[in-house]
């Protein structure tokens, strides 16, 4: 956690009752726009800033480039190169002045994650396949990343428990039976 | 001979400019092709830049910066754009068996052996359907026509979207009765209006008290970050070493069969490719590192053929990416344009030659992999984790909402304003509600342009 941005350092942290209080104000300002969150108050500024900038920077070249290119279509055509970078200095200043509003968390990988992922492979179509069957030269891969034996081991304790319930459905179906034999 | 030295030098330094511009763009999620390359691309033609040069620009952009977009799709979790999106699943997974690095180096591996198996072949199938040319151009209004209910069929809206285009395309036409009426001749607008529809809806949305309360959040999102893994010497692996002979096989081969298509969207192609492999691979590790290489293989193998068949056969924007991010290479008014009335063409169609579209398509491919692969090998991480932790996305919606004034105001000024307004509005919408996605839309745009005359004329 400790590399989070400073917004998202502040709604987490579970501090004092004035801290609260400023989280509180932050996230009912929090809305989701265009497929990520942001500061509805720091959306407005970033909205009126990337326009404000680009234009203007559009606008005063297409006025002070007039003076002395006397091509109409290529002054505008300039002008609009320069309105562009107007909007990336929109862009730069907005970035400047409103920090994201993300959580990024260094994610290792653990073991519980390993086998939630290794159960969803086992239970698609295809299921998760034999190690035995494997190519060398994947098989090498797989020994470098260190996947081979989390694979093996997962593949046989499939194999074990589908031969413990097909083992515990015989002798189920053995007292089934002697119990129906002894209640005819 | 020196005329050819200088053309050669300024296709080679626009490749150079587009790799670079689009390999930093690539790495910011949710930037869309066609909102970044399509303005981007126009404004290299309307500068005046040799033909060439027009189309490396947008060929070495288009493939650096579908190298970087696997960037955060492998390591953040979140699609590049909307070509990532069929390949979220199995990179979350490979991220999660604690592989990231592997699912990154799969997918970029996979991209550049389909680029350049894809672009000899895109130009081979137009050569083959070049003879066709002229009886499809003499045709183009209906040929847009059927383009256009096939393509709303295929989108998720379904009849909806084919219905839909009716009402849609009713408002372009009349929009450009009233800007015609000032003298005021748009195409740019639409196109941009469609591809930034869904922010304006969204900011129309913010400002009313009834969908703000559906847009609240009370917690800000969390991304996790996986981890840098550099596992081989020197400065980056080499990319045909990083597939086995299956997986190279299967991208080659999918590439191949993408590549003659030029109508799908490459989502769906990539899914239905993804599937066809996935079910004849035996081994789970085995069956993802293979589907993912070969998907992210035949999205950029349908995304060359979707530019480069129409632009090379036909001259006329038939296919989902000609009609949006490389429009400009077809209609860049008033430098490029098409006249399906007169028949008369002037565009890269008519400006190349096919052996010139192979020469350069391959350098562009080239460059893109020269600039990008290195880069995303060697600073992914570090890449992505300054987007994610210091690149707001208010900074993103600034430099978007300026230029979409800037682009709009330079075509029509205040006129050209409130037709972007209008149609991205519309079109935000009717996406959001229907899935009349914004590929359906830009076939409207053309069906209201080219279609809707001939239409009239008929019926009249």
């Amino acid at each position: 956690m400790e590399h989070s941005v400073l917004d998202a350092d502040e709604a987490l942290s579970p501090a004092s009752v004035g801290m609260t209080a400023a989280v509180d104000a932050q996230t009912s300002h929090l809305v989701e726009v265009w497929g990520d969150t942001v500061d509805i108050r720091h959306l407005a500024w970033s909205v009126a800033l990337g326009i404000g900038i680009s234009l203007g920077a559009f606008f005063s070249a297409n006025y002070f480039l007039a003076l002395y290119v006397h091509d109409a279509a290529m002054t505008r055509a300039y002008a609009m190169l320069v309105g562009l970078a107007g909007c990336l200095i929109a862009g730069a200043v907005c970035a400047k002045l409103f920090k994201p509003k993300r959580v990024v968390v260094d994610q290792s990988s653990d073991t519980a994650r390993r086998e939630e992922v290794l159960d969803q492979l086992a239970g698609e179509a295809g299921g998760l396949g034999f190690v035995s069957d494997l190519p060398l030269a994947v098989a090498t891969e797989m020994k470098e990343l260190g996947l081979y034996d989390v694979f093996l081991k997962h593949e046989q304790r499939i194999d074990a428990s589908k031969r413990a319930l097909d083992e515990g459905r015989v002798t189920t179906d053995a007292i089934e039976e002697n119990t129906s034999k002894e209640s005819s | 001979m020196d005329a050819l030295a200088h053309q050669v030098l300024v296709a080679v330094s626009m490749g150079l400019i587009g790799a670079i511009v689009f390999a930093g763009i690539g790495l910011i999620s949710g930037t869309d092709e066609t909102t970044t390359l399509a303005p981007l691309t126009l404004l290299v033609a309307l500068l005046g830049v040799p033909p060439a040069g027009v189309f490396t620009f947008f060929m070495a952009g288009a493939v650096a910066k579908h190298m970087t977009h696997a960037i955060p799709t492998a390591l953040l979790g979140i699609p590049g754009d909307t070509l990532a999106a069929p390949l979220l699943q199995q990179a979350t997974m490979l991220r999660n068996l604690g592989v990231p690095h592997i699912a990154l180096r799969k997918m970029i591996s996979g991209a550049i052996i389909a680029a350049f198996v894809a672009v000899p072949l895109a130009v081979l199938f137009a050569v083959l359907l070049a003879p066709f040319g002229p009886s499809i151009s003499k045709a183009a209004p209906w040929v847009f026509l059927a383009a256009a209910v096939a393509i709303a069929y295929f989108s998720s809206g379904r009849w909806a979207s084919v219905l839909l285009l009716v009402p849609f395309v009713l408002v372009i036409v009349g929009l450009q009765a009233l800007t015609g009426k000032y003298g005021v001749k748009l195409s740019v607008s639409y196109f941009l209006g469609i591809a930034i529809g869904p922010l304006i809806a969204d900011l129309f949305s913010i400002l009313s008290p009834a969908d703000r309360a559906t847009m609240r959040r009370d917690r800000v999102k969390t991304f996790s970050l996986a981890p840098d893994v550099k596992s081989w010497s020197g400065y980056f692996p080499n990319p045909l070493k990083v597939l086995d002979r299956t997986q190279r096989n299967w991208t080659i081969a999918t590439a191949a069969v993408s590549s003659a298509t030029f109508v799908f969207s490459p989502v769906a192609m990539t899914v239905v490719m993804g599937e066809l492999v996935g079910s004849r691979i035996k081994h789970a590790y085995h069956r993802l590192t293979t589907v993912i290489a070969a998907r992210n293989g035949v999205t950029e193998a349908t995304y060359i053929a979707e530019a480069l068949i129409p632009l090379i056969a036909f001259g006329l924007p038939l296919s989902p990416v000609a009609a949006g991010p490389a429009a400009p290479l077809f209609n860049a008014p008033p430098r490029f344009f098409v006249d399906t009335a007169t028949g008369h063409m002037n565009n890269l169609h008519t400006l190349m030659t096919s052996w010139e579209f192979l020469g350069y398509g391959l350098a562009s491919v080239v460059l893109a992999a020269l600039i990008a692969y290195p880069f995303s090998m060697n600073y992914a991480h570090r890449a992505a984790s300054f987007v994610a932790r210091r690149l707001s996305h208010e900074a993103i919606i600034a430099t978007f909402a300026g230029l979409i004034v800037v682009i709009s105001v330079w075509e029509g000024q205040l006129l050209g304003f409130l037709v972007i307004v209008t149609i991205g509005l519309l079109g935000g919408l009717l996406s959001r509600r229907f899935g009349f996605n914004t590929g359906v839309q830009f076939m409207g745009y053309y069906a209201a342009v080219l279609s809707v005359p001939a239409l009239t004329k008929l019926i009249a």
